[in-house]
């Protein structure tokens, strides 16, 4: 067990390399002033009061919360029948279904968006709406794989035993296919929510120069403005309202699991 | 068996990148993109036999970024503001001379240039200005001329309208409109110039834009566009009823120079690059190509006089010498003021 456990240390490390030390700059950066110098370290919370005093920011972060809400629920509401219909295949036209789901997965997204930006060309749109079908598009597959993968290890024996105590096919779905789904709604929830609230190449490719959301508003500050104090507040911002979120999701799961 | 073979093929497959590492003649260039003609780098891989790293980026402050982050190149090609930025914080390597020694053909209105005095950094690798493509069937090319910038407060060219999405070019355009220095640090006429792009994103409701603009104006998608010369040239090159206005108010004159990095592997190839990119017939080939202005004399002259590839394009030669005219100077606290505002603009706030 020891042998096993000395077999991660490389593993640490890449943590404190890659995820750690980065997440700790990020902090750094966040809680001074501008000066890139940490000999000049001055501590500071002004990054963080601009940014919950200013009204475009707020908007931002707003817009940010609604598109990934919006996207949600639509990948929920077209990701749920399409998982159902897909568990009730044969075994192989599963297989064959979840492959095609994922081919496109295969393709790089930055591949996909501009395809899709040569799409909404033609299209007389609001920069919201193609910024929404990019997305939905996108992080569909996450969710009806999510759903798929908990309908189909649900015994299905489960469902013949409700038939034979009288319930009707609806009953059955709310009564048995649903609860037992519901896991893999979180997850894929957790898996759109959180890509969808962070996106940045999609609103950049789609949505236009005055469609603006948060993971632009950090590339912006990064790369345009060169305000890295500013644009690391921006990222932390955005950490915990993912951390945040993941807490909710996990909670609900559980809440869920003891009921 | 099988499975052992497996391994080891994976292994293999992952190991590619690996292999072309460590060789001592490659030479890593790091330009912006669709900035040049390929050619010329497949004929200096042939004369010098080495291998060209070519690398791109959008902006200049993507390349300091990543030049910041310890990326090692041999050969960047900056504007002129961000290059006196690099000279400032000593990370750029005086030219040899002795391999450079082709300046003589350089046009005047690019050499010994504030950022660089001497050229003993830097030498020019293509410049341009910034203006207004516009359909000279919907704006009578007089009334185009005699508003100028102010052109994009008018109402009449509501929902016809691309503006550049870059705060330095936007600004820019808001502050010859009021008259102001493009430099400026009074706040007074940073606000006021705030206040006039308030005013154009109610006025036109400009599509904010950065390189579609090029093909979008070449179809005639819109009636006007804020772009960058070269962009002018080509799109006045695919598309007859385009005409390019570079406003009286003055505008911004851009030059685009290559220089070595002070960490520079390879410096004496990367002096080689230069010399070899500052000859008459790749400059020629490149300037042809992207449609930007050449630094070299005879090139301009070749390009925009008879028979050449540009003639009778307003958009390829851009003005020198007018005193309305600028350049932009490093200064990082005003930029970060302006794209903050720059933001509250396109958010119509």
């Amino acid at each position: 067990m020891k042998s096993f456990f000395r077999m991660s240390y490389p593993y640490i490390l890449w943590i404190a390399i890659f995820i750690v030390a980065p997440m700790v700059m990020i902090l750094l950066y966040a809680l001074s002033r501008t000066g890139n110098s940490t000999l000049t370290f001055q501590f500071t919370l002004e990054n963080f009061t601009k940014f919950f005093r200013d009204a475009t920011f707020m908007r931002v972060l707003f817009t940010s919360l609604r598109i990934a809400f919006l996207t949600t629920v639509f990948c929920l509401l077209i990701g749920y029948p399409a998982a159902l219909f897909i568990a009730n295949l044969s075994e192989r036209a599963q297989t064959m279904m979840v492959l095609l789901l994922t081919l496109p997965m295969w393709i790089n997204m930055l591949l996909k968006t501009y395809a899709w930006r040569g799409i909404l060309l033609n299209f007389d749109l609001e920069s919201e709406m193609k910024v929404f079908i990019g997305m939905v598009y996108d992080f569909l597959p996450y969710m009806i794989i999510q759903i798929h993968t908990a309908i189909a290890k649900m015994d299905r024996e489960l469902l013949t035993a409700s038939y034979d105590l009288g319930a009707n096919k609806w009953k059955t779905f709310r009564r048995v296919t649903l609860p037992l789904s519901v896991p893999g709604i979180i997850s894929g929830i957790t898996l759109v929510f959180l890509p969808a609230v962070s996106s940045f190449v999609i609103p950049k490719l789609l949505g236009g120069g005055d469609y603006v959301l948060i993971g632009n508003l950090i590339e912006i500050y990064f790369l345009q403005a060169g305000d890295w104090n500013f644009g690391s507040a921006i990222s932390l911002i955005m950490a915990l309202i993912i951390i945040a979120s993941m807490w909710l999701t996990r909670k609900l799961d559980r809440s869920e699991q003891e009921a | 068996m099988k499975k052992l073979i497996s391994v080891l093929l994976l292994l293999c497959l992952v190991s590619l990148p690996l292999i072309s590492l460590g060789d001592a003649n490659v030479l890593n260039v790091y330009n912006w993109g669709e900035y040049i003609d390929k050619a010329v780098i497949t004929n200096f891989e042939k004369e010098y036999g080495v291998r060209v790293n070519y690398s791109l980026f959008s902006s200049n402050e993507e390349m300091y970024t990543k030049l910041l982050s310890g990326a090692s190149y041999d050969v960047l090609v900056p504007s002129d503001y961000m290059i006196e930025r690099l000279l400032k914080e000593n990370m750029l390597q005086p030219l040899d001379k002795s391999i450079v020694n082709n300046l003589d053909g350089l046009y005047e209105g690019v050499t010994n240039l504030s950022y660089d005095p001497d050229n003993t950094y830097s030498v020019p690798y293509l410049w341009q200005s910034v203006g207004i493509v516009y359909d000279t069937t919907k704006i009578d090319p007089a009334k185009m001329e005699e508003k100028g910038w102010s052109i994009f407060l008018d109402p009449e060219y509501d929902g016809h309208t691309y503006m550049y999405d870059s705060e330095r070019d936007a600004f820019m355009v808001a502050f010859k409109a009021l008259g102001y220095s493009m430099n400026t640090e009074n706040s007074e006429e940073i606000q006021a110039a705030y206040e006039w792009l308030r005013q154009m994103d109610k006025a036109v409701h400009p599509a904010y834009v950065t390189d579609e603009v090029i093909d979008s104006m070449a179809n005639g998608e819109k009636w006007m566009a804020l772009v960058y010369s070269g962009d002018g040239a080509y799109i006045l090159s695919e598309n007859e009823d385009m005409g390019f206005c570079a406003p009286q108010d003055g505008t911004n004159i851009a030059v685009d120079a290559m220089v070595i990095p002070a960490n520079a592997s390879n410096p004496e190839l990367a002096n080689r690059f230069i010399e070899y990119v500052t000859r008459y017939e790749n400059a020629l080939m490149i300037s042809s190509e992207v449609g930007y202005a050449s630094p070299l004399t005879a090139v301009l002259e070749e390009l925009s006089g008879e028979g050449g590839d540009y003639e009778g394009n307003d958009a390829y030669m851009p003005r020198a010498g007018y005193e309305k005219d600028e350049m932009f100077h490093d200064n990082e606290t005003l930029k970060k003021q302006l794209s903050e505002l720059w933001i509250k603009v396109k958010l119509h706030e």
